[in-house]
């Protein structure tokens, strides 16, 4: 399914048919698992004078966990940001050199924006639930994009709501609001709601930051699920979770992309001198 | 306490004992643990309770012989008569006035909703509308410009708008607007109260639009600082989520601070219900008529009591200033259960939202 194909009803939307099996669907061709989804060319990213990343080439592997780590100020969630172009409207944010999703630059002119971040989803550092109940926010994005009609909406969130672990917890009180769940609660509501517009892309920054080891945990478990149906871009500060649920790892300092490898080869063996002083916590 | 605190000796040592008593030790102690403070709270919380209590029972009092006298017709009855305030008064169950007193308020109070009613239908949609513009669109510097412009807005006499009202905005709606609306709204039942004669600007219809601009900054003042406390990340969530800048606005900013906005207006509705002198400037003082359709001139219930306070002094028996602390007290409860049935509102609404604490 191209970009622009906009709001038609989304395979994700129809009762029964789980993540993966909608993600296939939106792109049949694309099942070999080495293939790009994310592709940086060239890219500069700043805001104003400021520069924040100067020339970054990466590829962003479809169907697996790529983490972005680096240490504060490198650049790892302007990076992740410009993936669903949340950037676009912070004053002074310029950019050069490409994005491309599936082959198509994402500043492409026939690329319609909400479509393309409802294909590119995001989890924020802190759980940010709407103010409605429990129930509508995980269908808010499924309404706004009109992708199912009013007597879906119940099992949709049903769906996703038992994808994350979430159902049993909430099941009785749907009509709640979501401000009285745990925090970790509150951010696998927010999961559900990304998961369910059926994105291709997730993006997740720091997701845990702001959560117990527990509720950390579990969402760890959770990402792992997603992939090989998504692909999943992660940054995170906390290098141990990189090292647990990341394929393959970007190292970000001084906005440069400094190194890109397999994870447990950028742990145990890497290249640059500098990445190897940051993972061993020398710096950082 | 005080007494068993660390001192420092005169010789230079901490120690415990007793403190020399000195003059306001007491005091200074009770300052110091917050026992003054927490009187003085008391206090002042109990204030607007003791006030409102207090005027509800001094109306019920001044108006109780009225209340006997004037009875449920009070709130049928369409005259508003002090009757012969030159013959022999009358006694009536116990209850001294003029002969062919009769007080009904009904089209006081009709005016009363309905220019409040008209004022809340424009108001709102305005006020809300310019609350998001200035935090959302205008760049900082313009919003806090426009923002300035509001609450001055808010805090222009009543006088003057009235005077306005009357002299330009009235004949203006009466000989310019009205008449297009009239003609062309068809003769269906509700609509058919846009229909007919637009008189010469003094009425329902001038009041009311007089009214939603005098409440228009006070609501629009009030949401634009309770949207400025919207935190970005649900915001944000919204965005990344795919939602329009509307659709964000809709379902995620508005909710977030929507039992705030009814606070607002109520607020606003409160002032619209209560204010006495533009509409009074701008209703064309008719006492004894429901007006058949909003361009008509009417009355509403503070406009009745300033315009009738002359004459219900002349009334040698009191009970024209007795009708009019009922119909006082009326005003008051229409004020009170709009704001009470405004927060129950709230509160139901507010079920499913608002992180920061129920009933904002």
């Amino acid at each position: 399914m191209s970009i622009e194909a906009g709001r038609e009803k989304h395979p994700a939307a129809v009762p029964g048919t789980d993540v993966a099996a909608a993600a296939q669907g939106a792109r049949p061709s694309a099942s070999d698992p080495g293939e790009a989804s994310l592709r940086a060319t060239d890219l500069t990213l700043g805001f104003g004078q400021r520069a924040i990343l100067t020339g970054v080439n990466v590829e962003i592997r479809r169907g697996s966990v790529t983490a972005l780590i680096g240490p504060t100020g490198s650049g790892k969630t302007t990076l992740l940001r410009t993936f669903n172009r949340m950037n676009d409207k912070v004053a002074g944010y310029r950019h050069s050199g490409d994005v491309l999703l599936d082959g198509q630059s994402i500043w492409h002119p026939g690329v319609e924006l909400m479509a393309l971040r409802r294909k590119v989803g995001m989890l924020f550092q802190r759980p940010n639930p709407f103010p409605m109940s429990i129930m509508d926010n995980v269908v808010a994005g499924v309404k706004a994009h009109r992708m199912a009609g009013r007597g879906e909406l119940k099992s949709i969130a049903r769906d996703r709501l038992s994808e994350v672990g979430l159902w049993d917890a909430v099941s009785e009180r749907l009509k709640d609001s979501p401000f009285r769940l745990s925090g970790g609660q509150q951010q696998l509501l927010c999961l559900a709601r990304a998961l369910a517009v059926g994105p291709e892309v997730l993006l997740l920054d720091e997701p845990t930051s702001s959560l117990d080891p527990i509720a950390t945990e579990s969402i760890e478990a959770l990402i792992r699920t997603l992939v090989p149906a998504l692909t999943v871009v992660i940054v995170t500060h906390n290098l141990a979770q990189a090292r647990r649920v990341a394929d393959r790892t970007i190292f970000l300092n001084n906005g440069r992309l400094v190194e890109h490898g397999e994870t447990g080869q950028m742990f145990e063996d890497p290249a640059e001198e500098e990445t190897a002083r940051y993972v061993s916590g020398r710096f950082g | 306490m005080a007494q068993s605190a660390p001192v420092l000796r005169p010789g230079g040592e901490a120690g415990y004992g007793p403190l020399p008593r000195r003059a306001g030790a007491r005091l200074r102690a009770s300052l110091k643990d917050g026992t003054v403070i927490r009187w003085f709270g008391a206090g002042g919380a109990l204030i607007p309770v003791l006030a409102l209590g207090f005027i509800l029972v001094i109306l019920t009092v001044r108006a109780w012989p009225a209340i006997r006298y004037n009875g449920w017709g009070f709130f049928t009855g369409t005259t508003w008569a002090e009757g012969n305030l030159y013959g022999n008064s009358v006694r009536t169950g116990g209850v001294l006035h003029p002969p062919g007193a009769a007080y009904g308020a009904l089209p006081a109070i009709i005016g009363t909703l309905g220019t409040s009613a008209i004022a809340l239908v424009i108001a709102v949609p305005v006020a809300i509308g310019t609350a998001l513009v200035i935090v959302e669109r205008l760049p900082k510097r313009l919003a806090s410009l426009v923002g300035g412009f509001l609450e001055l807005l808010a805090g222009l006499p009543s006088v003057v708008v009235g005077l306005w009202g009357a002299v330009t905005f009235g004949p203006f709606i009466a000989h310019d607007i009205a008449p297009l609306i009239a003609r062309n709204m068809p003769d269906v039942p509700v609509l058919s109260y846009f229909r007919g004669s637009t008189g010469n600007g003094q009425g329902m219809l001038v009041s009311g639009l007089i009214l939603a601009i005098m409440i228009i900054p006070i609501v629009a003042a009030t949401t634009r600082d309770l949207l400025g406390q919207v935190p970005i990340l649900p915001r944000e969530g919204a965005v990344a989520l795919g939602m329009s800048e509307w659709e964000t606005t809709r379902r995620v900013t508005l909710p977030w601070v929507g039992g705030g906005i009814v606070g607002a207006v109520v607020l606003g509705l409160g002032r619209a219900l209560g204010e006495t002198m533009a509409v009074a400037m701008t209703c064309g003082a008719v006492l004894s008529t429901v007006p058949s359709n909003i361009y008509q001139t009417m009355t509403t219930i503070a406009a009745t009591v300033v315009q009738t306070m002359d004459t219900a002094f002349l009334d040698g028996t009191g009970f024209a200033l007795r009708s009019l602390a009922e119909l006082c007290l009326v005003l008051m409860l229409i004020t009170l259960t709009t704001n009470v049935v405004a927060r129950l509102l709230v509160r139901r609404v507010s079920g499913t939202a608002l992180p920061v604490g129920r009933g904002l």
